[in-house]
């Protein structure tokens, strides 16, 4: 038991953290304290995640097999908590700025990283559901942060209905698995689960969960929540949305269909592959006649969970790594270019219009050429550091013989260039218009440097991601 | 020298102008001059191995689980362009010192300038294709940041974007060629691939690789129909454009194709395709030229139009084609470059580069004049020149060259292109530099200094070497042309002669260039034609499929997502439909192993009613009181069904909640309109009507699969109906699950109930101390209320009852451990008891009656649970384990006494609680400012003497 409770221990300290921080701060000053909690959440992100990365070693099993931790989760967890942890720092003068920092905020954001430790850890179905549904309500709640904004509440609103209808849909996946393979256990139902003869059953449950969590992920065509919630709920909310939970629920996808399903691979790769498909297209389509920067940026990221997922169709561990890879970096970039977006402001009013963007460069060289690197590292081109993760899972796909996966991608990646470059032609040789403010509250100024940084630096060994990604491919896929 | 320290002294050296930028114009070009030289240097170096032959390599690991290493390999097709590369860039960097003025930041130039140099060499000398890729893209990006060096010029940003997005877009494209390549060939490095021609040539993903790879090269080389950002480029500075437009950058293209020149020519779809890309490109670009009254224009299409014949002499896939292309590559370079430098000499001088404000310069820049001339005259194709030779080759591959199955269509568009080119020469020569001396122009032209025609001028020696000496050239094209065919074919032998004999290709070069002249002599009328006919712009095409594009995506998303949750449902069920329909055509349909029951009256007629209430729901939801009481109908068959299916727990439980539910919508249709609005149009009901039949019959269909069906052997059922009495001392299931198997969970979930219960209040606490206080109180009810709102009948109905239903409630909690029922129910049973008293006789009444604070019977409900849990401890036994015992009390019978009833009573009290304090907290939302608030059980009572209810009615409608 206490063995058990050792294993736990991250994800116990986030829990009890969150709930006596939430009861000091009712007792106490209320939203007085916020920014002390918003920078001692980050902390403690940042804390756990060293311990997370630095401490863990092999595969321990706890609660049974219920909860595992292993290099994926891991590997998951440190992203998912340093993006947390960086889109808390840089998000803290902005709601002070807004009226907005409540003290719940940091809490919910640290109740849902708890909830997304659980869910990349799962190793049981019911498991699985709690992490996940701890996760969504926490961010139900913070979409609709700004509680006197229309489009903030009907965000929340929309998100909570469909969430909990892709819930719903979820569960009776996870019901169908259970009836059919007699346990919750992923153990269990990969044993059940064989590639001779699953049943009907165990696919429709198959089939469920994926469509589930392919909601969660924001894959076309479950993605209609993500441009409204990104463009409705306060930025540094959508900065969340776009990186920490992606890495969550990716996670959880893989887990599912690796460590329950992975004796099926085909059943479940050609589903995957079309969500991937029909994501890539979808987003890279979408974007083009965007002028709303936030919501660009929502089809931005179903653009780049149709990448991710194409990690994942193929099947291999090779893909799985593939896919980490891509995650780890798709959430530097966004980091990155939410912290701009955090800062664009004109005489004090929010701006998200990309137009505002004119003749940037002019203005702010500096910060220009950081927005550039990030464009370009997000539209792929070589030799930015988002190239090789685009090309990671281009590779993963061809090897598991989808070649035209790898094609459709490439074909998509193209579309998806050009907003990116419209917006680095905006900025560099756009018409004079009325400068964006030029302060920028310091911790966005750092996130946005150190992000492109890695993005050009990163190319001379990605940072040494790729062994930790490759122990944790292989701690799920064997 | 090492090859990686050629590549990376441009790298490293691109950070020293910037630094120096404060030491003076001449330290930073100086540096950069220097930085090129010494990676020239080094180049020179190899020269003696390549000339032997060999293949100097140079590797590391870089990313080798991507297949990505950097290796790199310099044969003679590496060292030519190298050679190039490096070599006019060296002039390049000593012309633009004298040619950028004191206003420009010549640190940042050249910074730029030399990062793009390294990525050119880094391209021509890698050995592995993504190492190439990387280099390909960094050379966009670099000439994307030199095109837009002067941000100032409304036309140089027009044109950064399109070449920014047509090259980017293409090198994007290329990744998947290159990735599908490396794929086939089981490795990224080039020294590999090459080697597997008949591997990749027989793979079925050739084409695709072929075409993606192709895209990446003819943007990158401005072949048709690709070809229109080039001219538009140019609106950078001078040198860029020699540099990038006409020397290096688009020569990458070039290069890329003779690279894979090996692997992917020689078939039927690399000949068709680059040879007509080739053809078209040259033709266009020629015969644009002619008319461009812009110097840079001009030369721009002429490049153009160069590209496309050295594409097409690729495209002949011959060895022959290939030497050629190789030719007039080097030919190219040298006469193109020193056009650029005497054009933007001109510019430089006489401040403008329009043709027809210029003329006559012969006399005022005799210098510039015999550069420029010798140069163009090459690229007409006259005699002695080395331009003559490369373009005579070509025309004797063109006369062998059969496209389409047409054997006179390439001869005759080559001659058709080649005299177009050969008459803007002859323009070029002729508008600007003979004629009169003007006396027009923007400023007074001369001679500028040596630093800006010594540059070309040193270009210029090659061509007339080569043109009169073409022995010296021959050795050196045949070694690059070898490392170009790699093997698969042998270099020709033909020999590089001025005079050939009377050979048609020389019939048709006499003919290009006495039609050259013709059309000069006609130009005027010519130009009067060309300018009245209309003509697309490719330009004005790629803005329009830009706009086309952005307009389509929008409209295409507008409807897509247009914010409306109805679509963003409809979107979800028939994915989810979709979904479900995958699962079951691609999964194996086991045998039914049940047999259908018979169905007796009693289930067809609640099935029916079943039907008729949904239906009556369907047409009749506008009024929203009746489709209350369908629901409600709906909902109670449903509990029904599960006597049926012989689970009268449930079947209690969701009688009880259906009831509830209903009194709780009904509080809650109290704050909405009567009737909700028609806003739907016919088409989207229709719509609307086949998503919604598509998900029942899913549904419908799912469920009658898994009822014939046996799941998974053995059901958990039968460990909990083997273990229930032995272990949690009752025989009903459902009931020792809810206590005692999960009895945490229970315990979790009153606790949620609670805190939901306690959340309505808080909400509805500040609801009614904020600002919508008033709004609340004061709202108008759209219809009148009814003098009579609590009837007597009502009244003395449920006093009557609620002894009686207090008594079941209580009788359904102690049998539940062995009998349907249990504390769940019963709270809910006991709730409606108290709920139908506020219904009665009004809240104010009932709640000053009704004493119990229901969120201390709430917290009461969930210690009382957890006591009973942590109880066990004290017998050191985990939390929440049950006992139970057998007593006997005289005068009772023998009965049970499990500690589990006392965990149901938690429960009990719990949902009582929860399910009071929710509907009090409606039922405040729901009273209104200035409503009587009677004391009286009953409006109407025949006790009393009261005004008659009318009068209150109408008094209540004043309000």
């Amino acid at each position: 038991m206490s063995a058990d409770l050792t294993i736990l221990l991250p994800e116990i300290v986030l829990a009890v953290y969150a709930m006596a921080a939430l009861l000091f701060g009712v007792y106490t000053t209320k939203d007085k304290t916020a920014p002390m909690l918003t920078w001692g959440t980050a902390g403690i992100f940042a804390v756990l995640a060293f311990w997370i990365g630095f401490n863990g070693e092999g595969t321990n099993a706890a609660l049974g097999g219920m909860f595992v931790d292993d290099g994926f989760s891991r590997f998951a967890k440190v992203v998912i908590l340093i993006s947390a942890a960086a889109v808390l720092v840089m998000s803290e003068s902005y709601m002070a700025k807004r009226n907005l920092l409540r003290f719940e905020y940091p809490l919910l954001i640290a109740l849902a990283a708890t909830g997304m430790m659980v869910m990349v850890s799962a190793g049981d179905l019911i498991v699985l559901y709690m992490g996940l549904e701890l996760q969504s309500l926490s961010l139900y709640v913070v979409a609709s942060l700004r509680r006197d904004s229309v489009k903030s509440t009907e965000a929340g609103l929309k998100y909570f209905v469909l969430g909990a209808l892709s819930s719903g849909l979820l569960l009776y996946g996870c019901s169908l698995t259970y009836g059919y393979a007699g346990t919750t256990m992923f153990e269990g139902v990969i044993a059940a689960a064989n590639a001779e003869h699953i049943s009907l059953g165990l696919l429709f449950g198959l089939v469920f969960i994926v469509a589930g969590l392919a909601f969660k992920v924001s894959a076309a065509p479950f993605h209609m929540w993500t441009p409204d919630v990104y463009e409705g709920s306060p930025t540094p909310v959508t900065a969340f949305f776009a990186t920490a939970p992606k890495m969550a629920a990716m996670g959880l996808f893989a887990r599912v269909v690796h460590d329950a399903f992975g004796n099926v691979t085909a059943d479940w790769g050609q589903i995957v592959a079309f969500l991937s498909v029909a994501s890539m297209f979808l987003g890279a389509v979408a974007a083009i006649g965007q002028r709303d920067i936030k919501r660009l940026m929502a089809y931005s990221s179903i653009a780049h969970m149709g990448f991710a997922l194409m990690g994942l169709a193929s099947g291999t561990a090779f893909g799985v790594q593939a896919m980490l890879v891509y995650m780890a970096i798709y959430v530097t970039m966004n980091v990155g270019t939410f912290a701009f977006i955090l800062s664009m402001e004109r005489d004090g009013q929010v701006v998200t219009d990309i137009g505002a963007l004119n003749l940037y460069s002019k203005h702010e060289p500096l910060k220009a050429l950081a927005v550039l690197i990030l464009m370009f590292s997000l539209a792929g081109v070589p030799p930015l550091v988002g190239f090789f993760g685009k090309f990671y899972v281009l590779q993963a796909a061809v090897q598991a013989d989808m070649a035209w996966l790898a094609v459709a991608g490439v074909i998509a990646s193209v579309i998806g260039a050009f907003y990116y470059l419209r917006i680095v032609y905006y900025m560099y040789f756009g018409e004079e218009t009325e400068a964006l403010d030029p302060a920028m509250a310091p911790a966005q100024w750092v996130f946005l440097m150190a992000s492109a940084a890695i993005m050009v630096f990163g190319v001379i060994n990605l940072f040494g991601i790729e062994g930790p990604a490759v122990a944790a491919a292989a701690a799920l896929v064997n | 020298m090492s090859l990686f320290f050629i590549v990376a002294l441009p790298f490293f050296g691109a950070l020293l102008p910037g630094l120096m930028n404060a030491a003076g114009r001449a330290a930073c070009a100086g540096v950069t001059f220097t930085v090129s030289l010494a990676a020239f240097i080094g180049l020179l170096t190899n020269l003696p191995s390549v000339l032997a032959g060999e293949v100097v390599m140079a590797r590391v690991d870089w990313i080798p689980s991507l297949g990505l290493n950097f290796t790199l390999m310099l044969d003679g097709l590496g060292f030519f362009f190298a050679l190039l590369i490096l070599g006019i860039g060296l002039l390049i960097i000593a012309y633009a010192r004298h040619y950028l003025s004191r206003d420009d930041n010549m640190g940042e130039f050249f910074t730029y300038l030399l990062l793009f140099q390294g990525a050119m060499v880094g391209i021509v000398l890698s050995d592995n294709v993504l190492l190439l890729l990387i280099f390909w893209e960094l050379t966009s990006l670099s000439s994307f940041l030199l095109i837009g060096y002067w941000k100032h010029l409304p036309e140089g940003r027009q044109g950064a974007r399109m070449a920014l997005a047509v090259t980017g877009m293409g090198g994007l494209a290329m990744i998947g060629g290159m990735l599908i390549l490396g794929q086939i060939a089981g490795s990224y490095d080039l020294s590999v691939i090459l080697k597997n021609r008949d591997l990749i040539q027989a793979d079925p993903l050739y084409v695709p690789a072929l075409i993606l790879i192709l895209l990446g090269c003819f943007t990158k080389s401005a072949q048709f129909p690709f070809h229109f950002w080039l001219p538009h480029a140019m609106a950078a500075p001078t040198p860029v454009s020699a540099y990038l437009h006409s020397a290096t950058m688009v020569k990458a293209g070039i290069f890329l194709m003779a690279r894979m020149w090996p692997v992917l020519s020689g078939t039927p779809e690399w000949f068709t395709v680059v040879t007509t890309a080739g053809l078209a490109t040259m033709v266009l670009g020629a015969v644009i030229a002619l008319f461009k009254h812009d110097l840079k224009a001009l030369l721009a299409f002429s490049t153009v139009s160069h590209l496309g014949l050295i594409t097409m002499l690729l495209g002949t896939g011959t060895a022959f084609g290939a030497m050629a292309a190789m030719f007039h590559i080097l030919n190219h370079a040298t006469f193109k470059a020193a056009l650029f430098m005497s054009a933007g000499i001109v510019d430089h001088e006489a401040h403008t580069r329009d043709i027809r404000r210029l003329g006559g310069l012969r006399r005022l820049m005799p210098v510039t004049f015999v550069i420029a001339t010798l140069a163009a005259l090459s690229m007409a194709g006259i005699p002695f020149l080395n331009g003559f030779l490369s373009k005579e080759m070509m025309l004797e591959e063109a006369t062998h060259t059969v496209l389409f199955g047409v054997p006179w269509l390439v001869p005759a568009l080559a001659t058709f292109g080649s005299l177009f080119s050969a008459a803007y020469c002859f323009r070029l020569i002729g508008h600007v530099y003979l004629g009169p001396v003007r006396d027009d122009y923007p400023a007074k032209p001369h001679d500028p200094g040596s630093g800006l025609w010594l540059p070309p001028a040193i270009l210029v020696v090659p061509v007339v070497a080569i043109g009169i000496a073409p022995f010296l050239a021959e050795p050196f094209v045949k070694l690059v042309t070898a490392s170009v065919l790699g093997g698969e074919a042998d270099v020709p032998k033909a020999y590089f002669k001025i005079w050939h004999g009377l050979v048609p290709a020389l019939f048709l070069s006499v003919a290009a260039v006495v039609g050259g002249l013709l059309l000069m002599a006609v130009f005027n009328p010519l130009l009067r034609l060309w300018e009245t006919t209309p003509r697309p712009e490719a330009k004005v095409i790629f803005e329009a499929i830009v706009e086309a594009a952005a307009w389509l995506s929008g409209k295409l998303i507008a409807s897509l997502h247009n914010g409306a949750f109805t679509r963003y449902a409809a979107i979800g069920s028939v994915a989810i439909v979709a979904a479900g329909f995958h699962a079951w055509s691609t999964g194996t349909i086991a045998l039914p192993t049940r047999t259908p029951q018979a169905a007796g009256p009693v289930p067809i007629a609640g099935w029916l009613m079943l039907v008729a209430a949904t239906c009556g729901l369907v047409f009749l939801h506008r009024n929203r009181l009746l489709s209350l009481i369908l629901i409600g109908i709906v909902g109670l068959m449903v509990s029904i069904g599960f006597v049926f299916f012989s689970a009268p727990d449930l079947a209690m439980t969701q009688f009880t909640v259906e009831v509830v539910t209903i009194i709780l919508l009904l509080l809650a249709l109290n704050f909405l309109p009567k009737r909700t609005p028609v806003e739907s149009t016919v088409l989207r009901r229709v719509r609307d009507v086949g998503v919604a039949v598509a998900g029942g019959l899913a549904t419908f269909a799912l469920a009658y699969h898994y009822l014939l069906r046996d799941a998974v052997a053995p059901p958990i059922s039968e460990f909990h109906l083997a273990n229930s009495y032995k272990g949690g001392g009752g025989t009903n299931v459902v009931n020792v699950i809810l206590v005692d198997f999960r009895g945490f969970d229970t315990y979790g979930e009153i606790i949620v109930l609670g805190i939901a219960a306690l959340l309505i209040y808080a909400l509805t606490e500040t609801l009614l101390s904020g600002r919508v206080r008033a709004r609340l109180l004061n709202r108008k009810p759209d219809q009148p209320q009814a003098g009579d709102m609590h009837p007597m009948m009502m009244v003395v109905l449920t006093r009557v009852i609620m002894p009686v239903v207090l008594m079941v409630g209580f009788y359904i909690f102690l049998r539940g451990h062995n009998e349907p029922g249990g504390g769940f129910i019963a709270g809910l049973i006991v709730s409606i008891a108290v709920v139908m008293q506020y219904m009665a006789s009004g809240f104010a009444w009932a709640s000053a009656r009704l004493k119990y604070p229901y969120h201390g019977v709430i917290g009461a409900g969930v210690l009382i649970a957890g006591l009973t849990g942590i109880g066990s401890w004290f017998v050191s036994k985990p939390f929440l384990t049950s006992d139970f015992t057998y007593v006997r009390i005289p005068p009772f019978q023998e009965f049970e006494l499990a500690t589990a009833a006392l965990f149901d009573l938690g429960v009990f009290l719990a949902v009582v609680g929860a399910v009071m304090l929710s509907l009090e907290s409606f039922s405040r939302l729901a009273r209104r400012e200035n409503m009587p608030e009677s004391e009286h059980p009953m409006d109407i009572d025949p006790s009393r003497d009261d005004p008659p209810p009318d009068e209150a009615g109408s008094a209540r409608e004043a309000v």
